[in-house]
């Protein structure tokens, strides 16, 4: 059974229109990735999910429940999470602070709040900096409590926008070991990437699309294998014939 | 020593030197003083559950004291109902009153919010300034009301009037000390977390499931009706209220000074900028206004430029530390000894 | 009522609401481009005034003459205020989103330029003299329009389209509009957003000015003169739209025909609290105001 549909979803802005009846659906425990070149409209898409936006037309289904244009608050406490791209800390805060008001999500008690984060905390190995200021963090670690904080929520769904981005090599790496741990919590996973080396890794299905439109979708290595996504991203002259 | 206890000693001692300062100290004067002192630290705590929390700036709290120190006048003077029942009635009716202007105008930006309770508060003295009789209410216009005193010498617990200052000191001092403690409570609960965390990044929030706005209209809501509480209590302090003297923007501007330069969002803050400059302010008022009138204004004005220039914070973080560092030198000192 | 009465308090409403604007246009340029309220922009009117008023007690000039002279004193004034006074806090106060603590600031000063005045000054209210311009009517038919209103207007419209001019045509004008609509992507550019600031407070300021010397002729001269303005300003600029130009004109003659037709049908007073319930009715139903854009702020 899928966690998340998106029927025939589109997105207008003024006359612009950013994305296409878009369709797509993660089943429970998988990582699906969504690419595609700039101004493809994912964070538009993204956006829609995460209750930011109402799209025009189409539906998003999230665990048998239709989402469409409910405020960012309910989806979470639906159980669908997410980070930002520019990552926005409570930077007058503490790591655990930070986390904990995630936490109270699902906990009306400080205790237990505090107690939840904690365990987040140890098991994405930020524990020993709970007690920092975040707005001190470096960039990747603040990726890292922003996803803490995310978890922190209890998420059936993680919705990831551009995590990887402005991480060097080695930082990926750690962020992919993030990845991982989140999935085998249990967790699905929904990211978007504009880089597509740590995504072809990791994702179990991929979703490309252009101009607010899908084209390709399906294992990373047939994906990465597809004219169109050649195309999309290299310029036609790049498709071998 | 631990720093547990030293900070437990260090409160009780607190506690207990302004439990006993009325016994040292027997001039009406300086307990007026004192009272008033108490009194702005306590507006400026309610106001700092809005202003410092939820990360917004009310200037319209003079309002909800206005609102206080009406309705139970009001109810006094035409009923004869207690003023502590009147100061319950008004703490309802503020908090009404904020729900009103916080549920469309908390959605928006800082400005906006500022500009609206700002507005309100001039566009209610208008009001009451125009009209002497509001429905079955008298409220005498431009020339306030006056609480007839009770007879020299006499005090009643019921009617809110004593013939000393003690009592309202007492009053006053409980007051403060609850709205200390709940504020405390409040910083430490799911509310509290969720407010500052709307204050600094609302988006950030609403994704982790707070519903901000929602939020920041509970803490205003809850500032208010405690907010109009001092209202009845200056009502009954002074026996005499004006539109001019309880709201006014002067008033609400000099909450949002006091809570600035003490310390915004932190628990002391508000006690300490009142230490601050309720001083200045009384002083400055009794010696300098004959000769050198505004000058209590323009050292206000001076102080909370200085103050933010060189402590945006306010002051509560640079006397944190300072007792931190005297914390632990006692703690460390009494643990070398034990070696 | 007589329609004759009707049409010269419109035409009055106009022209005196005209000069509020004036005044919200200083207001609305400094908010749109450092996203701040200054509250002290009704101290600054008043500290013009004083200029304007004690450089034609001196030299004898012709009011309208000094605005030469009051206009760059009161830019220099903004500019080093918004160096000197404003931009350590909000550098200070940088990673915060909401500027709480530069908006309180901007009281502070508000205290200390009005009381200060009050204790060099004292509270007496001072006419001009000499004011030649003093009564001064022009006649059409039956109607009565102050000179010195009709030229308040006059000069109203012209510090309009000059900014706009300035604001559209001037490489400065460009760099304004840049940093208000994305400070951070115009610092990216090469536009030096601090410098950008005291220019647009400066000129915020000289606005300010500007609207003391038209109304120098027409007004008392006292410590606080510029608290009903600073509050009409308010009520104008959201009225209008935080941030737009013509939003502020406009605004200020809705509020201009309010007090001078209103007082036909109430109590002066009254139409006071009708200006409040127009602003709370604003706020709660079209918060952006007339112009303003909706995701500007």
């Amino acid at each position: 059974m899928s966690l998340l549909e998106l029927r025939n979803i589109s997105m207008d802005f003024g006359g612009l229109r950013a994305i296409d009846s878009l369709s797509l659906s993660i089943d429970e425990g998988q990582i699906l990735g969504l690419i595609g070149p700039n101004g493809a409209g994912k964070s538009t898409a993204f956006n829609c999910v995460a209750g930011v936006y109402r799209p025009t037309s189409g539906e998003i289904w999230f665990d048998g429940a239709n989402i469409t244009g409910a405020k960012p608050w309910d989806l979470c406490r639906a159980g669908l999470a997410r980070t930002f791209q520019i990552v926005k800390p409570f930077a007058s805060k503490t790591v655990l602070y930070n986390v904990m008001v995630g936490a109270f999500a699902r906990t009306d008690k400080t205790d237990e709040a505090e107690a939840i984060a904690l365990d987040i905390l140890k098991s994405l190995h930020l524990d020993h900096k709970k007690d920092f200021k975040s707005g001190a963090l470096t960039i990747a670690d603040r990726k890292r409590l922003e996803i803490a904080r995310a978890m922190a929520t209890k998420p059936k769904l993680l919705l990831l926008d551009e995590v990887m981005a402005g991480l060097r090599p080695t930082e990926v790496d750690e962020m992919i070991d993030v990845f991982r741990t989140v999935r085998d919590s249990g967790v699905t996973i929904f990211v978007i990437e504009h880089i597509m080396r740590a995504i072809m890794a990791l994702s179990d299905e991929l979703v490309v699309i252009q101009f607010g439109r899908k084209i390709s979708e399906g294992k990373p290595e047939a994906v990465a294998k597809d004219e169109n996504v050649i195309k999309a991203y290299l310029g036609d002259e790049y498709v071998a014939s | 020593m631990t720093p547990q206890s030293f900070k437990k000693t260090g409160l009780a001692l607190l506690v207990l030197t302004a439990l006993a300062l009325p016994l040292i100290l027997r001039s009406p004067t300086y307990l007026h003083i004192l009272i008033m002192l108490y009194l702005y630290a306590y507006m400026t705590t309610t106001w700092n559950l809005v202003g410092g929390f939820a990360g917004v700036l009310p200037l319209g709290h003079s309002v909800f004291v206005g609102i206080g120190a009406y309705t139970s006048t009001v109810l006094w003077l035409q009923w004869g109902i207690s003023p502590w029942i009147g100061m319950l009635v008004g703490g309802c009716l503020a908090g009404f009153v904020a729900y009103l202007i916080g549920k469309p105008t908390l959605k928006m930006r800082g400005a906006y919010f500022a500009l609206a309770t700002m507005a309100f508060v001039e566009g209610v003295r208008v009001i009451v300034e125009n009209v002497d009789q509001l429905g079955p209410f008298k409220l005498n216009g431009p020339r306030g009301l006056n609480i007839p005193p009770l007879p020299a010498g006499e005090g009643s617990l019921l009617a809110f009037q004593f013939a000393t200052k003690e009592p309202y000191y007492y009053i006053i001092l409980f007051m403060l000390m609850g709205v200390v403690y709940l504020t405390w409570r409040l910083s430490r609960s799911k509310l509290g977390y969720s407010l500052s965390a709307g204050g600094e990044e609302p988006e950030a929030a609403e994704a982790l499931g707070v519903n901000v706005a929602k939020c920041k209209v509970t803490a205003m809501v809850l500032s208010a009706f405690l907010t109009a509480l001092a209202g009845t209590f200056l009502a009954q302090m002074t026996l005499f209220i004006y539109p001019k003297s309880v709201l006014t923007l002067d008033l609400s501007f000099e909450l949002a000074f006091i809570a600035l330069i003490g310390g915004r969002g932190s628990l002391a803050g508000p006690i300490i900028g009142a230490l601050m400059l309720r001083p200045v302010t009384e002083f400055s008022r009794i010696y300098l206004s004959a000769t050198l009138p505004g000058m209590h204004l323009i050292l206000l004005g001076v102080i909370l430029i200085v103050v933010m220039l060189y402590q945006p914070r306010g002051l509560s973080e640079p006397l944190t530390r300072l007792f931190n560092r005297l914390q632990d030198r006692i703690c460390s000192t009494k643990t070398g000894g034990a070696k | 009522m007589d329609l004759i009465f009707l049409l010269q308090d419109v035409i009055n409403g106009i022209l005196m609401g005209s000069i509020y604007g004036l005044v919200a246009l200083g207001l609305t340029l400094v908010f749109g481009v450092l996203k701040i309220i200054n509250f002290a922009h009704g101290s600054f009117l008043m500290v013009g005034m004083y200029v304007a008023y004690w450089i034609v007690a001196y030299t004898g000039l012709h009011p309208y003459l000094a605005l030469f002279l009051v206009a760059p004193i009161m830019y220099f004034f903004g500019y080093q205020m918004q160096q000197w006074l404003i931009r350590p806090i909000f550098v200070a106060e940088r990673d915060v989103r909401e500027p709480i603590t530069v908006i309180i600031v901007t009281t502070g000063v508000w205290y200390v330029l009005d009381n200060l005045a009050l204790l060099l000054f004292g509270p007496d209210y001072r006419a001009l003299s000499p004011n030649p311009l003093k009564g001064e009517m022009i006649e059409i038919g039956e109607i009565l329009i102050s000179t010195p209103k009709l030229f308040g207007f006059i000069i109203t419209v012209l510090t309009a389209a000059g900014l706009y001019w300035f604001l559209l045509k001037t490489r400065m004008g460009r760099a304004i509009r840049a940093t208000s609509l994305d400070r951070d992507a115009a610092s990216l550019m090469g536009i030096s957003q601090w410098k950008i600031f005291n220019v647009a407070f400066g000129i915020g300021t000289a606005i300010a000015g500007i609207a003391a010397v038209v109304l120098v002729p027409v007004y008392n001269v006292y410590p606080t003169v510029g608290v009903p303005f600073d509050v009409k300003s308010f009520v104008i600029v959201v009225l209008g739209g935080l941030g737009s130009i013509p939003g502020a004109l406009l605004g200020g003659v809705i509020i201009g025909l309010i007090e001078s037709i209103g007082p036909n049908f109430m109590t002066s007073t009254w139409t006071e609290a009708i200006v409040y319930g127009l602003f709370l009715l604003v706020l709660f139903f079209k918060p952006s105001g007339l112009f303003g854009q909706k995701y500007d702020w």
